[in-house]
């Protein structure tokens, strides 16, 4: 069976006002049901480049295409995850999780059984009737998570989503992040700052330099899935680091901070 | 409400009993006032300056339950304050919404409101007496002059600066702008409105009174002039703390509509709420799990 590609980026840019190239010339296809990781330093344009996909800025050149059709705003095919949890304060966790079908205005008991079991999914079980403000910050990301779900997309952008979080609790959700959406059917793409979770999650990781954005690698990581956390001190796994680092070294020499 | 002596502001002072609390409390009271009625009653302080804490008390007795005077003044003082409470707050936060639903408004009409504002609203007096001769309307109206801006500036402020993530969340989920609105906007402003409330009754209240010294028939202001216009200064004390009783009175008002309105503020409300709408759900929906 030939790969479905769900996403296509050819010469894509975006610039903001006269001088500010945020993303310039990326060329990409994503298949379906893969984990993408975007990588690199602060600037270099992942989280404009995710918020293309998502269709939320426009871009100013080049082609984007999702699912065969150029993107032209928001699809309900396609959900976002933030640094913040982005929960309205003043909702419980169900109420949080159920925003997109009231929205939608598909409310009804099989979306509120489906946003009980989404909260159940994100181990947050006698969580359901708790505000955010009662919640820790890993719980608050998990009803944002089950919130995503809730939505019924099968494309993710997650930008940062763990990056608030303390070391022990976002391995933890990376892990169950990877079980929820492993199989053929969703597609993620996962923004972040750190190398080796991006290698960790990722089926192919696009290593991207700042000024102007650019996307300098695209390395398949061929490591075997399920991935443990054992796997960060195989040679195989230090290998993949150090192909990023030496992409984004190459880049960043000469270069101020 | 919070309780600033088991916070840090008040670090140093020993932990006492609640009796001993009390103790304290009441003995503080009696140095104060027991030093003040001493001192009016040897005549250190002279009555017209400073009359003793037990003649004012007198006359509140009097005013309350002797003659009953009071009341209509009360009464009418509470009715144009609230009046020109209710009325300020309504085209403040109505021509805030205004601003913060069009750019163009906010642009080309708002920057006179803060012109507005800056210039202050008790010296309009005169032309509010003018304009609206010296009945009620006259105080309703300066009332709802001087208590518009603070609800204006705090809704305005609360509906504009609304967290980018939550924006992008909304469009990412396809929302109206008359969802986001009222999903996103209104309840992320509550808390910054209802402070501006509470601004604007006091206000009001001010601007009665001052409307009331102005010239009036009824009212606590004119009454507690027409004390002083006659050296009754026992009696026109006894105004002042009718006027600080209705101040408190609104303002306790004020302070339980923001505990009832943002429960999402205060944790032993969360816990309320959160287990009312548990038993309204499973009342609706059953129980998934089980």
């Amino acid at each position: 069976m030939a790969e479905e590609l769900v996403i296509q980026g050819s010469a894509l840019g975006k610039q903001f006002g006269e001088n500010v190239i945020a993303v310039e010339d990326a060329n990409f296809t994503i298949p379906r049901g893969s984990f993408i990781s975007l990588v690199g330093p602060s600037g270099c344009g992942k989280s404009t480049l995710l918020r293309l996909i998502s269709g939320l800025i426009e871009k100013s050149g080049g082609d984007l295409l999702v699912r065969n059709a150029e993107v032209v705003g928001p699809r309900s095919d396609i959900g976002m995850m933030f640094q913040k949890a982005v929960l309205l304060d003043w909702r419980t966790s169900i109420e949080n999780v159920l925003l997109p079908d009231e929205i939608r205005g598909t409310i009804d008991t099989d979306a509120k059984k489906r946003a009980w079991d989404h909260l159940q999914l994100v181990g947050l079980k006698d969580f359901e009737f708790s505000f955010p403000r009662q919640l820790s910050g890993g719980m608050q990301q998990r009803v944002a998570l089950a919130r995503l779900l809730q939505t019924g997309a099968d494309i993710m952008l997650l930008d940062e989503p763990f990056g608030a979080l303390d070391e022990f609790t976002r391995e933890r959700l990376n892990d169950e992040l990877l079980r929820i959406v492993e199989g053929p059917d969703i597609t993620t793409i996962f923004v972040t700052h750190n190398i080796q979770e991006a290698i960790y999650l990722a089926d192919q990781v696009f290593v991207m330099t700042p000024r102007p954005g650019r996307i300098a690698a695209q390395i398949e990581i061929d490591l075997p899935t399920p991935r443990n956390i054992d796997m960060t001190t195989t040679p195989e796994f230090n290998n993949y680091v150090q192909q990023v680092r030496d992409v984004l070294a190459g880049h960043l020499d000469g270069q101020p901070l | 409400m919070s309780d600033i002596g088991s916070d840090g502001v008040l670090a140093g002072v020993k932990e006492l009993s609640p009796i001993q609390k009390l103790a304290m409390h009441g003995l503080v009271f009696l140095i104060i006032f027991g030093g003040w009625e001493v001192g009016a009653r040897l005549g250190y302080v002279n009555e017209l300056i400073l009359p003793a804490p037990t003649s004012i008390a007198y006359r509140l007795y009097e005013m309350f339950f002797v003659t009953g005077s009071i009341y209509w003044h009360y009464i009418i003082t509470m009715y144009e304050a609230t009046m020109g409470f209710i009325i300020g707050v309504s085209i403040g936060m109505g021509l805030a919404i205004t601003a913060a639903i069009s750019p163009v408004f906010r642009r080309y009409w708002a920057p006179y409101a803060v012109v507005f504002n800056v210039t202050p609203g008790i010296a309009v007096t005169p032309f509010i007496i003018a304009w609206f001769g010296f009945g009620w309307s006259s105080k309703i109206a300066l009332a709802a002059l001087v208590c518009f801006f603070p609800p204006f500036i705090n809704t305005l402020t609360g509906l504009l600066h609304i967290d980018k993530d939550a924006t992008e969340l909304f469009r990412s989920l396809g929302s109206t702008k008359k969802q986001f609105f009222w999903k996103c906007q209104i309840p992320s402003a509550l808390p910054i409105i209802i402070a501006g409330l509470k601004l604007a009754m006091t206000g009001a209240l001010i601007g009665t009174i001052v409307a009331q010294f102005f010239s009036a028939s009824e009212g606590v202001g004119i009454l507690m002039q027409r004390f002083a216009f006659r050296l009754n200064m026992d009696g026109s004390f006894a105004a002042l703390i009718v006027m600080s009783l209705m101040g408190l009175s609104l303002f306790t008002l004020m302070e339980y509509m923001d505990y009832k309105v943002l429960y999402w503020r205060r944790h032993s409300r969360m816990e309320e709420v959160g287990s009312k709408r548990k038993r309204k759900w499973l009342a609706e929906n059953g129980d998934f799990s089980a």
